[in-house]
């Protein structure tokens, strides 16, 4: 394992928020591919056959999350309905990225009138309300999964081709990439060489924050109604399916939601932890927190040099030539590292960046 | 300015398309799935659904400008008529929560910022990554269970207007009430809006924090601030004009990117706690295949969110002298 990736995962540890985000997160997943490897035997009960002797019992040890109003264990239906939420959320982010990675790059390197029409029509998405137009796109559609995902997809997109096109663009304005273009270096030699591992940090922590975000969308979008399939287990529409039980029994109908929301806090906790440990400018005061050197508070205090290597994070994800500029100063803590400050990425629903600089 | 109407005319025409590619047959739509085809082919001539679609196009933005958004299919009143009731109630509630998202935010976001990792910080990212992380409905549901029903402090449905005649003035229930200083309505007003405006406040406010922690953390041990402090200028100051003043227009970007998730939000919170606003109407709209007023719900919100846009591109200059109007947006 290479020293940055040992430092980085020493920065994660430190931090309890990411802690609990990687474990959630992991837990959820592992869950999620054993359920479907195991094509469902891994529930404790069969979800979708009633038993009504056994109907709208409590949380118990036979049935962790209690049984619902027709007797289905719903811990079972929670497992059952794992792959179908993290499944599309995860397809959804994924897709959006490998968008905004294409047209980001393009806009951000060519400029000129393809830049303008892909910001524009950026600009466009951005002011649609999401949900309403993924709801709209999904009724329209009809249910089944592949609609479900389409039409978050298409309100998904925009941010990541603001953040890539911004990261692009800064990295194009460096010398290195000047250099690099004299030497008849091609454009996808520069892609690979110098953009992607500038621009792929960013978008690793935006959008680990926002696969939760696209599960919160979907399961609303379950909740409501809409998009998905009769037959298909899903978090948001078990809420919607027992509300009327709320008074009553109201376990039923808040426990997917809280599983729902768990899944959720995994990914923003882990997302939030790594573009924390990702924040060059963070380090010294994160690291000087852990080992008790002076308190956060003003740039006391010596920290090793190599931890705030202005590299460290191109190092991450293979090694871009950009992170080893010449020249580049590390001062003593408190100080950012001269001039290559790493953009954390995205905040938790839409980039910020762009705003100020356009 | 002139981008945001880009924007505007922009996000009509996406609309058109994606209305015509989603329906192939409107006028079936229309005139419902039972009717005969002699209806159908009447509707489909009265709105000129057989004509070339660029002429379509013209009719529809020459409606838009016109502000004639048709006639609603399931009761035959008109769209417009039926927003402008319910555009204000979605209004009262959004703003409502903007003031508790503003306060709220801004306030715990700086005390995250400036006491960033000690016990404070931690418990103020808990409390605000967990409330970004919880759907709507949950939240929407644990606070009707909860102080409505275990704690009956506050309703749990409607906006109050039940039992009062009134003047609609601006269709804001408690502003119409202010202005008229029925001071009986306006309590009643206040005391609906309190839960579902904090419900949607909580789950919408996450990201204000978070910006204005990162930024706080960006700002705070930055050069002008030691230079500022060097000069010997007293803390307060510093803390004041150098570290908030700056932190604050990251801030307000996201403050105005709120605004467009309140409108989603209120999709649920008014479903849930029976508000008679604009997100209900565009849900039922959605499953009722009802597409006229669903284009005119979809240009509501995104003009709310190109408005909420200018508002934060008008207050930039008045945080940062570096920013002139005209240049931000």
């Amino acid at each position: 394992m290479s020293t940055e990736a040992t430092r980085l995962r020493r920065l994660l540890m430190s931090n309890a928020l990411s802690v609990f985000g990687l474990v959630t997160t992991a837990v959820f997943v592992i869950l999620a591919v054993l359920e479907v490897i195991s094509f469902g035997k891994i529930t404790p009960f069969n979800p979708y056959t009633p038993n009504f002797g056994q109907a709208n019992l409590g949380p118990s040890l036979a049935h962790f999350f209690g049984t619902d109003f027709e007797g289905r264990d719903i811990f079972s239906q929670v497992i059952a309905a794992l792959p179908t939420d993290m499944g599309i959320s995860i397809a959804v982010v994924v897709t959006s990225a490998l968008m905004g990675i294409v047209l980001g790059t393009l806009a951000g390197y060519f400029r000129g009138l393809f830049d303008e029409v892909i910001m524009r029509l950026t600009d466009m998405f951005l002011a649609f309300p999401q949900i309403i137009m993924s709801l709209a796109i999904a009724a329209t559609l009809g249910p089944s999964l592949l609609n479900v995902t389409i039409s978050l997809i298409v309100v998904w997109w925009p941010p990541y081709v603001r953040l890539v096109r911004g990261a692009v663009l800064a990295v194009a304005a460096e010398d290195y990439v000047s250099v690099s273009k004299a030497l008849n270096s091609s454009f996808l030699y520069i892609v690979r060489k110098d953009a992607l591992p500038n621009v792929l940090p960013s978008v690793l922590v935006y959008a680990t924050t926002d696969i939760g975000s696209a599960l919160l969308t979907l399961s609303t979008l379950g909740y409501l109604n809409v998009g998905i399939p009769a037959a298909m287990p899903e978090l948001g529409r078990m809420v919607s399916g027992v509300t009327y039980q709320l008074y009553l029994y109201p376990t039923q109908v808040l426990i997917p939601a809280v599983v729902v929301m768990l899944m959720v806090a995994g990914f923003s906790f882990l997302g939030e932890g790594l573009r924390e440990s990702l924040d060059v400018k963070l380090r010294p005061h994160i690291l000087m927190r852990g080992r008790g050197i002076g308190k956060a508070e003003g740039g006391q205090g010596k920290v090793p040099s190599p931890m705030t290597s202005p590299a460290g994070t191109r190092l991450l994800l293979g090694s871009g030539r950009g992170g080893f500029r010449r020249g580049a100063v590390v001062e003593e803590a408190g100080d950012q590292a001269t001039g290559t400050e790493v953009d954390g990425g995205g905040d938790l629903r839409a980039p910020v960046e762009g705003r100020l600089a356009d | 300015m002139v981008g945001s109407l880009f924007v505007l005319l922009g996000v009509a025409l996406i609309v058109f398309f994606i209305s015509h590619l989603l329906n192939p047959n409107p006028a079936l739509l229309w005139a419902g799935p039972r009717a005969r085809p002699e209806t159908v082919k009447a509707v489909a001539a009265a709105y000129h659904l057989n004509d070339p679609l660029l002429n379509q196009l013209y009719y529809y933005f020459q409606s838009l400008l016109t502000g004639n958004f048709g006639v609603d299919p399931q009761n035959g009143r008109p769209i417009l008529s039926e927003i402008l009731f319910y555009a204000p109630n979605t209004l009262e509630l959004v703003l409502a929560s903007m003031v508790i998202i503003i306060a709220l935010g801004i306030a715990l976001g700086y005390l995250s910022g400036m006491r960033f990792g000690t016990k404070v910080d931690a418990a103020i990212r808990v409390f605000y990554l967990t409330t970004w992380s919880t759907p709507y409905y949950l939240g929407a549901l644990v606070s009707v269970l909860l102080f409505a029903s275990y704690v009956p402090i506050f309703p749990s449905s409607g906006n109050g207007t039940v039992g009062f005649t009134y003047n609609s003035i601006t269709g804001i229930f408690v502003l119409d009430a202010l202005l008229q200083a029925n001071w009986a309505a306006l309590e009643s007003g206040i005391y609906h809006l309190i839960l579902p405006a904090t419900t949607l406040a909580l789950l919408s406010f996450g990201i204000v924090p978070r910006i204005m922690r990162s930024s706080i953390l960006d700002t705070r041990w930055s050069t002008h601030v030691k230079a500022a402090r060097a000069r010997g200028l007293e803390e307060g100051n510093v803390r004041r004009k150098h570290i908030l003043r700056n932190a604050l227009i990251d801030t307000t970007t996201v403050i105005a990117t709120t605004f467009g998730w309140l409108f989603s939000g209120t999709i649920i919170v008014e479903q849930i706690f029976a508000w008679p606003g604009i997100g209900q109407f565009s849900y039922m709209a959605i499953v009722s295949d009802n597409y006229p007023v669903l284009v005119a719900c979809i240009f509501v919100f995104t003009v709310g969110v190109i408005v909420a846009n200018f508002i934060a591109d008008i207050i930039y200059p008045l945080l940062d002298p570096r920013i002139t109007l005209g240049e931000g947006g």
